[in-house]
């Protein structure tokens, strides 16, 4: 699984998008994980968070005691600043639930981070890109909303539809973030991020 | 997946929601194309049909295989694991799957939103599986193989559709120029695409040995990517 990892973009947008996950490692430390991942939630819910989700409900930042509630394998939160994701940082080291965390986000950015937090990242996962037949793939606009969802369960051309309501004035960029963001089943989304990629496609 | 020509009316809001492309107007009905849709339950999941047309039916194998690995919220029995892959470096702290000295190596075909045959993960799984790399034997991908040691897929799987498949594998560093430079030229034999991703442990120094090999072979990489942050338990010796 490397849903939070491939996400494209330049560094100025990739730089408001950081998501955590916390999962248990199945065999090893399985036992009786579910209300720390929950915690997990709860702890990031402190700090703002953008999205909220796990693979049982998807992502819900409108209703997160839902998510939290049912979250039972991997808990996902999306942050769009580094103070944020240092601040959930912090709690997660000081609460101790002993869990495996993992940071997406741009390597520079997430290493400062970990460092405010009195953390060392462990093990990395580099992406070395798109291989192969590349002239099938959609413009990259366009696949800068579409790799936020790493599992691709958001249509190219539902983007584009969003992009042409926002210019026909029937949707806000907020509002059309709002129609791709539950297509993702993780709650890996950033519909913040989203809302501006879509907006300054719809001004072209 | 398919749609109720009976209950249909054609408002063609399903559309844009399908991932591969595969749903279209016929004859004033929309209908699903059967040969290039994956299973992953987008169009019924979104809530989108006015009028409650659109019917997933489990399907018998192998075509089981395209809900499997294309719909996240499906679990693999032989793994346990939801989607397309394992926990990888994810839980690598605890696990210790990637020892200092070791690479992993991923290939996710079809992705991001082309979708792929399991006849191109085929071909490129035998060329990896000729230059030795270990395949992590949880993957689902894995698990298709008739052997391990050849990395052939069962023949009745490799027209089978899905959103993405993943090989995982690892092997020694020492290795990564050779199986990079085959599986350049593998990548340009294949009708998709693939993300390509590498996980390394961190030295003590907090360096990524890895990441200079990278830079020494001029290989581009992206800026972001994913860090396991150590705070599992108990700690694996790594």
């Amino acid at each position: 699984m490397t849903h939070t990892l491939h996400r494209r973009g330049t560094a100025e947008s990739l730089s408001e998008d950081f998501v955590m996950l916390m999962i248990p490692a199945m065999g090893i430390n399985d036992e009786g994980h579910i209300p720390k991942i929950q915690e997990f939630l709860r702890i990031a819910l402190r700090h703002n968070p953008k999205n909220i989700g796990s693979v049982e409900m998807g992502g819900m930042i409108d209703k997160p005691e839902e998510v939290i509630a049912n979250a039972r394998k991997i808990g996902h939160v999306v942050f769009d600043n580094e103070e944020a994701l240092i601040a959930t940082l912090k709690d997660l080291k000081e609460a101790n639930l002993g869990l495996s965390v993992v940071v997406s986000g741009i390597f520079e950015k997430v290493d400062k981070c970990l460092e405010k937090a009195g953390l060392k990242h462990h093990t990395a996962n580099f992406s070395l890109g798109i291989w192969g037949r590349t002239e099938k793939l959609p413009s990259d606009d366009i696949l800068e909303v579409t790799t936020m969802c790493g599992h691709a369960l958001i249509s190219p051309n539902l983007v584009k539809e969003m992009v042409r309501e926002i210019k026909a004035g029937t949707k806000t960029p907020e509002e059309a973030a709002k129609v791709l963001m539950p297509q993702c089943a993780c709650g890996v989304f950033n519909p913040a991020r989203a809302a501006k990629l879509l907006a300054a496609m719809a001004s072209k | 997946m398919r749609i109720d020509p009976e209950v249909c009316i054609a408002c063609e809001a399903c559309i844009p929601y399908c991932p591969m492309e595969a749903i279209s107007i016929k004859d004033d009905v929309a209908v699903i194309d059967q040969d290039e849709c994956v299973d992953c339950a987008v169009c019924l999941k979104s809530g989108v049909c006015p009028v409650d047309c659109i019917i997933f039916e489990p399907a018998p194998w192998p075509r089981s295989l395209r809900t499997t690995f294309s719909d996240p919220r499906t679990e693999h029995k032989e793994t346990r694991i939801a989607g397309r892959g394992t926990e990888e470096m994810k839980t690598n702290d605890v696990t210790g799957r990637f020892k200092r000295g070791w690479v992993g190596l991923g290939c996710e075909f079809g992705r991001p939103g082309i979708g792929t045959r399991f006849r191109d993960v085929d071909k490129v799984a035998q060329v990896l599986a000729k230059h030795g790399v270990i395949f992590e034997a949880k993957n689902p991908v894995t698990i298709l193989m008739e052997d391990t040691k050849t990395g052939k897929l069962k023949e009745e799987v490799l027209n089978e559709k899905v959103l993405s498949a993943i090989i995982e594998c690892m092997f020694p560093i020492e290795k990564f120029k050779e199986v990079i430079s085959a599986l350049r030229e593998v990548a340009k034999e294949i009708d998709t695409v693939m993300s390509v991703e590498c996980i390394n442990r961190a030295d003590p120094d907090g360096s990524y040995p890895l990441r200079k090999m990278l830079d020494e072979m001029g290989i581009p990489y992206y800026i972001n990517g994913k860090q396991n942050v150590g705070l599992g338990r108990p700690l694996a010796e790594v």
